[in-house]
């Protein structure tokens, strides 16, 4: 890895921390090439080890709660700092006070995004009835098939039998329409049977699968807020 | 090292460092000088720097060195109090030591 290589990994690795402090960071390092020599640079870079290694550096060195030592990093936090005599703390405290800044909530990003929201509710609230719709449509369509299935399913095999019956009482007055009918109404029968089986293996199957998906469809977004897993 | 440095020494000595230089210093040459005293990597100045700099110990300016920008390190006035601070802190830290291994009593 050379010089250039090295800045650029160090510069995407920064991408996230604020501007000011990224360009800081990278001029910082620049000029420590430059000063170092091109005779040097291939030491300065195994000394600083890997552009992650500084980037976690320079990161760690931004948050307020850390000091660096010769050791590395500390967080101070969870320590006393008994080392240090009152009377310095309260200068050093005197010092870096004021020159402290918070950054301020970010109030403006969130109200521009509920104002976005509220904007554009006359699209959204359409869309959701539109994604509504769609489902309850399809599953209106599949219950009346399955309905209108069903009920062939019982009326086939009536009209079966009826039709049989009939045959039999022609039978004996016109022999040849007593047949036609009885063929009828066999093929009726039969239709009915298939038919109803057929209803029979719905039930068993598609429904299932069905209630599956829908429970699906309702607990995905329940997911993806963490509420259920 | 077998004695480590805590944080107040490191910004002790790079103040120190950054203060022999009236005009001011630049981030290489405080790494070599810090380096001549205590093992340091590289990379651990720059966190320092911008801590002293964030507190007003330090501020910086650009100047042209060799046909670029160079960034020049100065310690400021309140930087010059908290290095006072530290040297006369570290006098009486060092005498300590020195009497205890040295066997001698307090005077």
């Amino acid at each position: 890895m050379n010089r250039t290589e090295f800045m650029n990994r160090l510069e995407r690795l920064l991408w996230d921390i604020p501007e000011n402090e990224r360009r800081e960071a990278l001029q910082y390092y620049n000029d420590y090439f430059d000063d170092a020599g091109p005779e040097n640079e291939a030491r300065v870079i195994r000394e600083l080890g890997s552009p992650s290694q500084v980037a976690k550096t320079i990161r760690e060195g931004m948050s307020e709660n850390g000091e660096y030592t010769e050791r590395g990093y500390k967080d101070t936090r969870f320590q006393d700092r008994q080392d240090v005599p009152a009377d310095y703390q309260d200068i050093a405290a005197e010092t870096s006070s004021g020159q402290r800044r918070q950054n301020p909530p970010n109030l403006w990003k969130l109200l521009s995004i509920l104002l976005l929201c509220f904007l554009l509710l006359p699209v959204i609230i359409p869309l959701c009835l539109v994604l509504l719709a769609i489902p309850a449509a399809i599953l209106i369509g599949i219950v009346g098939i399955v309905i209108a299935a069903a009920v062939l399913a019982v009326a086939l095999p009536i009209a079966g039998v009826v039709l049989t019956g009939a045959a039999f009482y022609n039978l004996f007055i016109t022999p040849a329409v007593g047949i036609t009918l009885g063929g009828i109404g066999f093929l009726l029968l039969a239709a009915g049977i298939l038919t109803f089986l057929l209803v029979l293996w719905t039930f068993k199957t598609i429904f299932p699968i069905c209630i599956r998906s829908i429970v699906l469809v309702i607990r995905w977004p329940l997911r993806k807020a963490g509420i259920v897993k | 090292m077998v004695f480590n440095t805590g944080a107040a020494l490191l910004d002790a000595i790079v103040l120190a460092v950054v203060s022999m230089d009236a005009e001011g210093t630049y981030g290489y040459k405080i790494t070599q000088d810090v380096r001549q005293v205590i093992e340091i990597s590289e990379s651990t100045l720059y966190p320092v720097l911008r801590r002293l700099l964030k507190d007003g110990c330090l501020e910086v300016y650009d100047m042209e060195f060799g046909g670029r920008n160079r960034r020049y390190y100065k310690i400021t006035d309140a930087g010059t109090a908290q290095l006072s601070l530290y040297v006369s802190e570290w006098q009486i830290y060092a005498a300590k030591i020195t009497n205890i291994f040295t066997g001698r009593k307090k005077p």
